[in-house]
């Protein structure tokens, strides 16, 4: 009686949902994230639902297996997307991104009703690393360090520490590809002492990500300078929601993705920049640290380029622009809170040139190349330069390098052109939402 | 009689307590080792989880701990103070002197930069 009211009760609660993201998956998760009814958490452990959305190569299958067997049961898997895995191919999928919600919601109802089995389990329940070990107390026995109990060696410390010489074991694990904190599919070794970040391998490139059409047409043909520029702004809106996310303020979050979604020329970010300050974003993003050498800021590109003071930007060879008076903006500092005065700053720069754009019905004129919210596309798409936080990283504490990592766009950008999602089901979302 | 009432009172709730954490240990399986494993978005830990790594705020609690074994001594100390007079003095300065070991070595540490 008492369990079949609690599960019920259960039924109605929102929907916490995992997401591995794949290929382009983030841009159903930054819809998700706005949906009444459903909660994306940040741990496989507080989930009932994981999402797979987009492709995951298939030199990242074992590494779904893992995350998959880490939810409590009971749980079920929902491919949005993404071809099931072979053991799972009865699960359910979805393409459409309109019915996703609803069937998210109604794979929870079943599972908490027990309508629906929980999704079994991938990987044999066997110790990951068996018993090695020697002796009765698992010290292994052998010589001072003991021996290798569980498989895996003791931690032990093999590196200076180069913060203040206090040396003490170091950590190494392999994080990502699928860790909500780094970008989607990026993966890297990493050793820790204590919170200080002592070396950074990356071992996987984040994925391509997919820009907006419009940037792939300006390459083809003149487009419209507003829709390019919002377009650059909507990017940039979304990455900051990451960021803040990240950083603990959630609302402001879904502000930044609300605001990107109902995005138009008359938009302004005043009000958000005013936010930002007062709930302390700027400090958090620890001034000083994280900051780029000339030559890596010009690999990066972009507005990672702009923030260290590289006057960098295709825009200002474009003649409609300079017909709008375009200048690139420029920061001195190079680091983590230039990057995000230099991001917002372009996001208010963006929207003014939208708005005068669409009153004077402005066409870019340059077609041989664009600069995309990712940098330059001339010859070459902007390529991943994730490989520039083995440089960067180290030294850095560990709140300090994932906001660093946050301030940066690395990966490369994607041939394909986002999907859009279609104007009718964002109105349906705002009415639910209102 | 009531000292009985009490200990009944005690042996229900601690009977109610464990009975639910029993029929809850009866409905659950043990998880299993994978989803046990530490969550790292799909990767894998290289070295054991038993290792040493620094406590960044123990220099803070050492601190803490020398104040405030300061001032829970003293409240009393100033009590015996009055009765004992000179001697007091004297045994507190020792206290105090073994105490502002603990704190020189905190300054040593950098405890009282503002970071």
């Amino acid at each position: 009686m008492a369990v079949s009211w609690l599960s019920r009760l259960a039924a109605r609660a929102r929907v916490p949902v995992f997401p591995a993201l794949g290929m382009h998956g983030d841009t159903i998760l930054h819809r998700l994230a706005l949906t009444p009814g459903i909660e994306l958490v940040d741990s496989p452990r507080h989930a009932s639902i994981l999402l797979v959305a987009g492709g995951v190569p298939p030199d990242l299958h074992e590494a779904l297996r893992r995350l998959h067997d880490q939810l409590p049961a009971p749980f079920a898997t929902l491919w949005y997307r993404s071809a099931p895995l072979s053991e799972l191919a009865g699960d359910l999928r979805v393409d459409d991104p309109e019915a996703l919600p609803e069937a998210l919601k109604r794979l929870h109802r079943e599972l908490m009703s027990g309508r629906r089995d929980s999704s079994p389990r991938l990987l044999p329940d066997e110790p990951p690393n068996p018993w090695e070990g020697l002796g009765d107390d698992g010290h292994g026995g052998e010589g001072m360090m003991g021996g290798v109990p569980y498989g895996r060696p003791m931690a032990m410390n093999m590196h200076d520490d180069i913060r203040d010489g206090l040396t003490l074991d170091s950590l190494t694990v392999t994080l990502g590809p699928f860790l909500p904190v780094l970008p989607p599919g990026l993966g890297a070794k990493v050793t820790l002492q204590g919170d200080l970040v002592q070396s950074w391998v990356t071992q996987l490139a984040p994925y391509p990500i997919a820009l907006e059409n419009v940037f792939h047409e300006a390459l083809q043909r003149p487009v419209p300078i507003a829709e390019l520029e919002l377009a650059r702004a909507r990017h940039h809106l979304q990455r900051l929601a990451f960021s803040l996310r990240l950083s603990g303020l959630e609302h402001l979050a879904l502000v930044a993705l609300r605001l990107s979604r109902g995005l138009n020329v008359e938009s302004r970010v005043g009000r958000l920049h005013r936010w930002l300050t007062r709930c302390g974003f700027f400090r958090l993003t620890a001034a000083g640290r994280g900051r780029l050498e000339a030559g890596q800021a010009r690999r990066v590109g972009g507005i990672a380029a702009r923030a260290a003071g590289l006057e960098e930007d295709l825009r200002s060879r474009d003649a409609a622009y300079r017909r709008l008076g375009f200048t690139p903006i420029v920061q001195r500092g190079g680091d983590t809170n230039a990057r995000w005065r230099q991001t917002l700053a372009e996001i208010d720069h963006s929207l003014q040139l939208a708005c005068r754009a669409e009153q004077e019905d402005l066409y870019s004129e340059m077609t041989e190349a664009v600069e995309t919210p990712r940098g330059p596309w001339d010859d070459y798409r902007p390529e991943d330069a994730s490989d520039i936080l083995e440089d960067l990283l180290p030294g850095l504490e560990w709140d300090e390098a994932l906001t660093t990592i946050a301030s940066l766009d690395l990966a490369g950008v994607s041939e394909w052109p986002l999907e859009p999602l279609s104007e009718t089901s964002l109105k349906d979302d705002e009415e639910r939402q209102a | 009689m009531e000292l009985l009432t009490l200990l009944i009172v005690l042996l229900v709730a601690l009977g109610a307590g464990l009975g639910v954490q029993w029929l809850a240990m009866c409905h659950q399986t043990m998880p299993t080792y994978p989803q046990r494993a530490p969550f790292l978005g799909g990767g894998l830990p290289e070295t054991h989880a038993w290792n040493r790594y620094h406590v960044r705020y123990y220099p803070m609690t050492l601190l803490l701990i020398a104040f405030e074994m300061e001032m829970m001594f003293m409240y009393p100390w100033a009590v015996v103070y009055v009765e004992q007079g000179m001697k007091a003095v004297m045994e507190m300065g020792m206290f105090l002197a073994i105490l502002s070991v603990g704190i020189v070595y905190g300054w040593r540490e950098g405890v009282f930069k503002w970071q």
